[in-house]
């Protein structure tokens, strides 16, 4: 059975953005949610990139131009994500989230 | 498509005004300002951020106006209004941090906020998914920072944290969301999208795309069941900060989803002003909507902590804002503003009540207000202001805004659908909010004040923001035609 391309794409990137969102929701080291909530990113990516590819109107480029962009937002969700990571590792000197309970309620 | 360059560069004056001011503010901070003390750096800081807001909203209001670079900016009344509504919520929150403790690198927090601020006024004009995607990133991962900054309390680091995980999945969600949509329909221009939209009957693929997106508006809502993070960021970030992003960062957020939503997906919108409902996106709006309602208004009942309640009641008010905008399709943009933006004003008030006194003692729990009235006169006047426009008292702004917001969602089908029951739960639920809210004026009003309680002193630049807030609450609430006839 040969599916057309396009189709298993989808079901690739579906299954990635699963697995990134099982991740982040399961992890407790903060560095671990960060890492499923890339892989998520990166699954839209996928499918940016295969409509672009194998869609009905692949003239304009504009499926790869908003993964160009969207890498570049993923990148800046990083660095400020690590960065927010080290602040809050100064403090309790770990980065699991079961630790950051000082807010609740 | 026409690309006007000109025009373009006409329409995003005030984001380049924005830019430049954060720019100026990191220069001088680190040239001229650099030999000079910590308290005149931090006033020279603020004052520049704050010319370089008033002189984006002057931008703001002679702009160009309609569709901008072949439609990827649309400058209608609403974006109009909404940047300038975003520009003066973000005076307000600077007001906020100067009235309240010093912060270090306060030059770093107002480029920042700065930044913040361009991407908000980007999102109120956007009608492109990727302008619209970029919008919303620049104005969140600024908010992120902003709500770790204060690095001298270690609960600040924990909400920015919290905030950004919470805020990253949903990013993720949204551009998932956006991708399927793309791939749907070949475009990322909303009226393309909508026209495509209109021609094709909807699949299951398109159903999974809206809820993805509408997963990500309920988080950046803060709406119930997506709410979680609000508590934690409105107690641990800096009071600026929280005070930031209750006010100009909803404005914008409710702007951006009518925006997509109406423009984008009105021809997959549904119905459930009667029953049987027609599916689509309202009925799912309409059920998040009662949902946020339920849990702010009982969550706030619980809450010992000013911040975590003024955080549950801005659930229920979101859940409020997004019933109206189940409505905007029919009876027009202008109650759901007027709502959103003497919502934001309101609640900036407050936070910026709460970061004077935090001057003087800490200011977390609900008996931190206790004896206000004896400490300090005109916090007490100003605060009951802001406490009961959140209620909802006329003759203050927010009665009127939910009047009108309740009384256009009526409109839609009267009491006999779904949106009429959750109108009716929404005014029942006022009733429980009351409640609460009296609590925090009770402590202010009538609690005697803590032994060894000093006077506080209100500094010149709080009593200004603060009784400019209290005005344009009374003043909004008398004359509520003065929003409402613009639209």
């Amino acid at each position: 059975m040969i599916h057309h391309p396009l189709e298993l794409c989808l079901v690739f990137s579906s299954l990635l953005f699963c697995i990134g969102l099982a991740g982040a929701l399961s992890r407790s080291n903060s560095i671990l949610v960060l890492l499923g909530i890339e892989l998520m990113l990166n699954a839209a990516n996928l499918n940016f990139v295969a409509f672009w590819r194998y869609g009905p109107s692949p003239a304009p480029a504009t499926g790869i131009v908003f993964v160009a962009f969207s890498v570049a937002v993923a990148a800046a969700e990083a660095a400020v994500g690590l960065a927010l990571v080290i602040s809050i590792y100064r403090r309790q000197r770990s980065i699991r989230l079961q630790e950051a309970v000082r807010l609740k309620g | 498509m026409s690309l006007d360059y000109r025009t373009l560069f006409e329409a995003l004056r005030p984001e380049g005004a924005l830019i430049i001011g954060a720019l100026a503010v990191l220069g001088f901070d680190l040239s001229i300002l650099r030999r000079l003390s910590e308290s005149l750096r931090y006033r020279a800081s603020l004052a520049v951020g704050a010319a370089a807001v008033v002189v984006a909203g002057c931008l703001a209001c002679c702009g160009p106006y309609g569709p901008v670079f072949g439609g990827v900016l649309i400058l209608d009344r609403l974006a109009v209004a909404t940047r300038i509504g975003v520009l003066s919520l973000t005076l307000i929150a600077l007001g906020t941090v100067a009235s309240g403790q010093k912060l270090r690198h306060s030059a770093e927090y107002v480029a920042i906020m700065l930044f913040a601020a361009s991407g908000l006024t980007l999102m109120a004009a956007t009608q492109q998914l990727l302008v619209a995607f970029l919008a919303l990133e620049l104005a969140s991962l600024s908010l992120y920072i902003l709500a770790g900054f204060d690095k001298a309390r270690p609960e600040a680091a924990e909400a920015g944290l919290k905030y950004f995980l919470f805020g990253g999945m949903a990013a993720a969600f949204l551009l998932f969301g956006f991708s399927l949509i793309y791939g749907l329909t070949g475009s990322v221009d909303l009226p393309e999208i909508a026209a495509r939209l209109a021609a094709h009957a909807p699949g299951p693929l398109l159903m999974v795309a809206l809820i993805m997106v509408l997963v990500a508006f309920g988080f950046k809502a803060a709406a119930a069941p997506f709410h979680l993070w609000a508590p934690d960021v409105y107690e641990g970030a800096a009071t600026g900060s929280a005070s930031f992003i209750a006010s100009a960062s909803k404005l914008a957020g409710i702007t951006f989803f009518t925006r997509i939503l109406w423009t984008g997906f009105y021809p997959v919108s549904g119905d459930a002003s009667s029953l049987p409902l027609a599916p689509g996106w309202v009925p799912a709006l309409a059920a998040v909507a009662g949902f946020s309602m339920l849990v702010g208004n009982f969550g706030a009942l619980a809450q010992t902590n000013i911040r975590r309640l003024l955080a549950y009641s801005a659930i229920s008010h979101s859940g409020a804002l997004l019933l109206g905008v189940i409505a905007v399709g029919d009876f027009g943009v202008g109650p759901l503003f007027y709502y959103a933006f003497t919502y934001g004003i309101a609640v900036a008030g407050a936070f910026t009540v709460i970061s004077v006194v935090e001057k003087s003692g800490p200011c977390q729990k609900i008996t931190d207000l206790g004896g206000l009235f004896q400490r300090a006169p005109f916090l007490t006047g100003c605060l009951a202001i802001f406490t009961l426009s959140l209620a909802g008292i006329p003759p203050l702004a927010g009665f009127f805004g939910k009047f009108s917001v309740f009384a256009s969602v009526l409109r839609l089908g009267g009491l006999g659908g779904p949106v009429g029951w959750l109108v009716v739960l929404a005014i029942a639920l006022s009733a429980v909010a009351l409640y609460y809210y009296l609590i925090v004026l009770k402590q202010a009003l009538v609690t005697p004040a803590a032994q060894g309680a000093t006077r506080i002193v209100v500094a010149p630049v709080a009593a200004t923001t603060l009784a400019l807030a209290a005005v344009l609450i009374v003043l909004l609430g008398l004359r509520p035609s003065l929003i409402l006839s613009l639209f």
